[in-house]
């Protein structure tokens, strides 16, 4: 009787330990949803969406599970604040990951800072967000930054036969960074290289006949553009159109992921194939790791897409860093979380990440490549494509 | 110092862009002369237009005709979601005050974007341009795509056509008419009703047309509803409000100043809509075409 | 015991002193919130319901406080019992230049002026890198600095124990509330009055030797003011200021709260506030689709309820006064 007692006592007592190891680990993601950069963010949300229910269906981290709560950010930095704070205040979310453009995640940072919660950027590229006097102990990122995409450009641009050069980017801080980034990296090793001219379209141009024409003008050999996403579409059928592309002999490279399979399957027949572009991921990577193609097959499966985003592996990749993170720390506490993230390399399906002390930053290359017509699929791939790792390019 | 070809080639990209805006722009202006009211929502037909577009070329395959049915289909299809609306909703409004009438585009505009956004998710589209103007000519140097000059020729046509209707037509003296006098129009007992519910229709299908006409050249996103609307505005407010040749030279205008004024002002496209909006109310605020309106 | 005669703004007021103390810190982040928005939206109303002009560029002043404040505290050290009314200050000003022009003209054309002057204001704090921060704002601005409240709390125990986030709730709340005596204060004035017959009928008016213009661009500029005296707080409250404090889509929510709310009533505005930003955060936990939701209750509410919330509940009094004859 006693025995039994006892039993109950004790089984009674841990009740509340297991109760609390039962609470899932709640993680906040503010990202858009809608909007133009909604063609980034819902799939970098499913990416997540699938980390997280993988993880779970395993058991989930420190024997308790991940609960993923996504909100629109709608791409403006004051709604992303927003959400973020309700996150924390109200849903008690006890991490961040999420944000995608340069101005929400300087600005979620600032929150994650005073609420001491760690957040994880996994696709804003600005070099504010990690900068000496923005970066504090709670933020990090597994994107890359505009320093680093902008020379591993120059570095291909450089290899080119050309060496009058224009460039054309969206007036903002992405824009303006990017292409700083590369034309002083390009300068550096090329010196006899000459940006015979600069092209500025209003963030969210529709109609750039004027800056192409303005552009020609100038008899470039080589064009470097950063417009990104539907943009991009509606630049590209445009510079076509006007022959562009034929008057500088396809030496184009489109950063801001021109080369992702979103891009080119949309446009079909009217990508201009034998630019050069980059992307975060790609389904066709052929020379990739085992370990990238059962995430393609995966992801493939989960988005119900033969051909899947190469956006939902930046969420992926964030969420994937935090769990590691929480795993090493023993602790689903940010102190401790934040502490285990300095250095902490992870196999992602993009290969061997490691967040470095210095700035908190991932060395997260792109895929980099020529793109060309493929029988096999119907719009163009960039081929070869390969991964820069940017590891040099990061001071 | 800028060579010929440039010049030309730059006031052809103006023309373009000015009668695509133009062709948007008549269906506001229109609605304005008679309805007396701001469509907000115009946009939001614009951008069902090209996403309509997409979805019929999706249906039919890509063959010679295809672009060509889809654009009139689509067209169609918005006149009648316009002339729905206007007819079991609007007209309820319209004894009311104008913000009212407004704020109801303006609920018009969330509503279907989140429609949109329902049936066709938030990734990009894109359709090309059809087989038969897929190439380009070169005239003084530049190179101008034939879908282009279509472009560049239809709007004139179209503002033709219309003058010509509006001149010559019963309907259309009606619709000047109604532009003037709605009262008057109503007690020699026409149906005034019916009439606002045909300018509706004719307005929405203009813009309708406007939005698959464009989606060779631009790509179909989220977010192009409130792009052009704004555009629009300036346009029909340069021109004059409810005057039809006024949209038709705001437009021409606002097409050149947008192509030259990234030369003189390199940096500062974001500030030409509303600058240009902000200049012409302040100074002449009827427009150049517009009567007086107090 | 009639409900008018019930002091229901001191009652409000009174419980929203509790806030901190009863509620979690997500209700004193909503409470604090609302208030600021109520502030926005009465000062809104000043124009639209009060004088009948619709401006569909009232953030333009909202942005320009906070950018004013936020400026000064974060880049120049200044105090925010200086920047804060100095946000409200060059509001002002920027409104008595851009109203000018904008009374000169009516209805729609007022109406597009006001938008084309907030959205050039939009562009120069998105372009203006050196001074606003660009298009990624200025993330960071300061709290105000409360360590006289620790040593006061000393003296009278019951001011300590706030966290700094509630400390400046307290401080919004005050603020917010001054403020909105003023604004009554003002409505109820002559100067209020002859703004109601101005936006009955302005010709007539205009016949009976009013100012009409002058009067107007009165009220163009206090609205202007108090908007910029919100945005200063809204600035420190978010954490951080950027450009789409004066976007278009600022000015619609601004608008569609003060619709909500009631135009013809002076508490409607900060009611509508209070019921979009609820509304708000209950709907975005179920869908993303909050647009369709939002325009589905304009909808409704403009063809069943223009008078909005304070305009239902004037009906349901009525109604249920006894011996008032039904209309």
């Amino acid at each position: 009787m006693t025995r039994l007692l006892t039993l109950l006592v004790a089984a009674l007592l841990a009740l509340p330990v297991a109760a609390e190891a039962q609470k899932p680990i709640k993680v906040g993601m503010p990202i858009p949803l809608s909007g133009p950069a909604a063609l980034f963010g819902e799939p970098a949300s499913k990416g997540a969406q699938m980390y997280v229910d993988e993880l779970n269906a395993k058991g989930g981290v420190l024997g308790r599970k991940i609960e993923l709560t996504i909100r629109d950010s709608k791409a403006d930095a004051n709604e992303a604040v927003r959400v973020a704070r309700e996150l924390i205040l109200k849903e008690n979310v006890d991490f961040l990951v999420g944000t995608l453009t340069s101005a929400e995640g300087p600005a979620v940072s600032v929150v994650a800072k005073e609420n001491k919660i760690v957040f994880i950027a996994p696709i804003p590229k600005t070099d504010q967000l990690t900068a000496a006097d923005k970066l504090h102990p709670y933020v990090f990122r597994v994107a890359a930054n505009t320093t680093m995409e902008g020379r591993s450009a120059a570095e291909i641009v450089a290899k080119w036969p050309v060496t009058k050069i224009a460039t054309i980017a969206f007036d903002y801080a992405y824009g303006q960074d990017v292409t700083k980034a590369f034309v002083e990296h390009i300068k550096k090793i090329k010196p006899s290289v000459e940006i015979v001219d600069q092209q500025w379209p209003k963030l969210g141009e529709q109609d750039y006949n004027p800056f192409i024409n303005a552009m020609m003008a100038k008899k470039p050999e080589a064009v470097v553009s950063s417009i990104w996403g539907g943009f991009f579409v509606t630049f590209s059928k445009q510079a076509k159109a006007l022959g562009m592309f034929d008057a500088v002999k396809y030496n184009f490279i489109g950063l801001g992921e021109a080369g992702s399979p979103e891009t080119t399957k949309s446009m079909g027949a009217d990508y201009p194939v034998g630019i050069w572009g980059n992307s975060y991921d790609a389904f066709y990577w052929d020379e990739s790791s085992p370990a990238h193609r059962d995430y393609t097959a995966r992801i493939s499966k989960y988005l119900k897409d033969e051909y899947p985003s190469s956006w939902a592996i930046q969420g992926y990749i964030g969420m994937q860093f935090l769990a590691e993170a929480i795993k090493k720390a023993n602790a689903a506490d940010s102190e401790k979380v934040s502490k285990a993230l300095l250095g902490l390399t992870v196999d992602t399906p993009a290969g061997k990440l490691t967040i470095r002390e210095k700035d908190h930053q991932a060395n997260r290359g792109q895929l980099y490549g020529k793109t060309v017509k493929e029988a096999k699929y119907p719009f163009a791939i960039m081929k070869p494509v390969t991964y820069v790792d940017p590891t040099k390019f990061m001071d | 110092m800028p060579d010929l070809s440039f010049v030309f080639a730059q006031s052809l990209s103006g023309l373009t862009a000015a009668m695509f805006l133009f062709l948007i722009a008549s269906g506001l202006s229109l609605i304005f002369g008679v309805l007396r009211v701001l469509n907000f929502a115009h946009g939001t037909f614009y951008m069902l237009g090209a996403y309509a577009a997409y979805q019929i070329v999706l249906w039919l395959g890509t063959g010679p005709a295809s672009f060509w049915i889809a654009a009139l289909g689509a067209a169609l299809a918005v006149a009648l979601l316009g002339g729905l609306v206007e007819r079991f909703l609007f007209q309820r409004l319209y004894g009311k005050e104008e913000l009212y009438q407004l704020l109801f585009t303006y609920a018009l505009v969330l509503i279907l974007g989140d429609v949109a956004k329902l049936i066709w998710g938030t990734q990009q589209k894109s359709l090309s341009r059809p087989p038969g103007l897929s190439g380009a000519v070169s005239l003084l140097g530049a190179t101008i795509p034939y879908y282009n000059l279509f472009i560049i020729l239809l709007g004139p046509a179209i503002a033709l056509g219309f003058w010509f209707a509006l001149q010559r037509t019963r309907a259309g003296r009606l619709i000047r008419a109604a532009a003037l006098d709605r009262e008057t129009l109503g007690a020699l007992g026409v149906n005034v009703n019916a009439l606002y519910t045909g300018v509706f229709v004719l307005a929405s299908f203009l813009g309708g047309l406007g939005g698959a006409l464009i989606t060779p050249m631009r790509a179909i996103v989220p977010g192009m509803d409130t792009d052009v609307i704004v555009e629009a505005f300036v346009v029909v407010v340069i021109g004059g409000l409810g005057s039809f040749w006024g949209t038709f030279l705001g437009a021409l205008i606002y097409g050149q100043v947008l192509s030259f004024g990234i030369l003189f002002f390199p940096r500062f496209s974001i500030f030409s809509i509303f600058a240009l909006m902000a200049a012409v109310l302040i100074i002449r605020p009827w427009g150049l075409l517009g009567r007086p309106l107090r | 015991m009639s409900v008018r005669r019930i002091p229901w703004v001191a009652l409000v007021f009174v419980a929203a002193l509790f806030v901190p103390t009863l509620g979690s810190r997500y209700y004193t982040f909503l409470a604090n919130d609302v208030l600021i928005w109520a502030l926005f939206a009465t000062s809104l109303n000043l124009l639209v319901g009060y004088t009948g002009l619709v401006s569909f560029g009232h953030a333009a002043y909202f942005g320009i406080g906070a950018y004013t404040t936020g400026i000064l505290m974060k880049k120049a050290g200044v105090s925010f019992l200086l920047a804060f009314p100095a946000g409200g200050l060059l509001a002002a000003l920027f409104a008595l230049v851009f109203g000018f022009f904008c009374v000169r003209l009516t209805r729609i054309y007022f109406a597009m002026l006001t938008l084309a002057f907030a959205q050039i204001v939009w562009a120069v704090c998105f372009k203006w890198n050196e001074v606003t921060g660009g298009e990624q704002g200025m993330p960071e601005i300061p709290y105000p600095d409360f360590g006289w409240v620790d040593r006061l709390a000393a003296f009278v125990p019951v001011l300590g124990g706030y966290r700094t986030a509630e400390q400046f709730y307290f401080v919004t709340l005050i603020l917010v509330a001054a403020c909105l005596l003023i604004l009554r204060r003002i409505v109820g004035s002559p100067f209020g009055r002859m703004l109601a017959t101005i936006r009955e009928n302005p010709e007539r008016a205009e016949f009976i030797g009013v100012n009409v213009r002058r009067y107007e661009l009165a009220a163009f500029v206090l609205a202007g003011a108090f908007a910029g005296l919100a945005g200063g707080l809204f600035g420190i409250f978010n954490r951080g200021v950027f450009p789409d404090f004066a976007y278009w889509t600022k000015s619609s929510e601004v608008l569609i709260m003060t619709l909500l709310g009631g135009m013809g009533s002076f508490w409607g505005p900060a009611v509508g506030a209070a019921a979009l930003i609820w509304l708000n955060q209950q709907i975005v936990s179920y869908t993303e689709y909050w647009p369709l939701v939002l325009g589905t209750i304009l909808v409704v509410l403009l063809f069943v309820f223009p008078g909005g919330i304070a305009g239902a509940v004037t009906l349901l009094l009525r109604r249920s006064r006894p011996g008032v004859a039904r209309a």
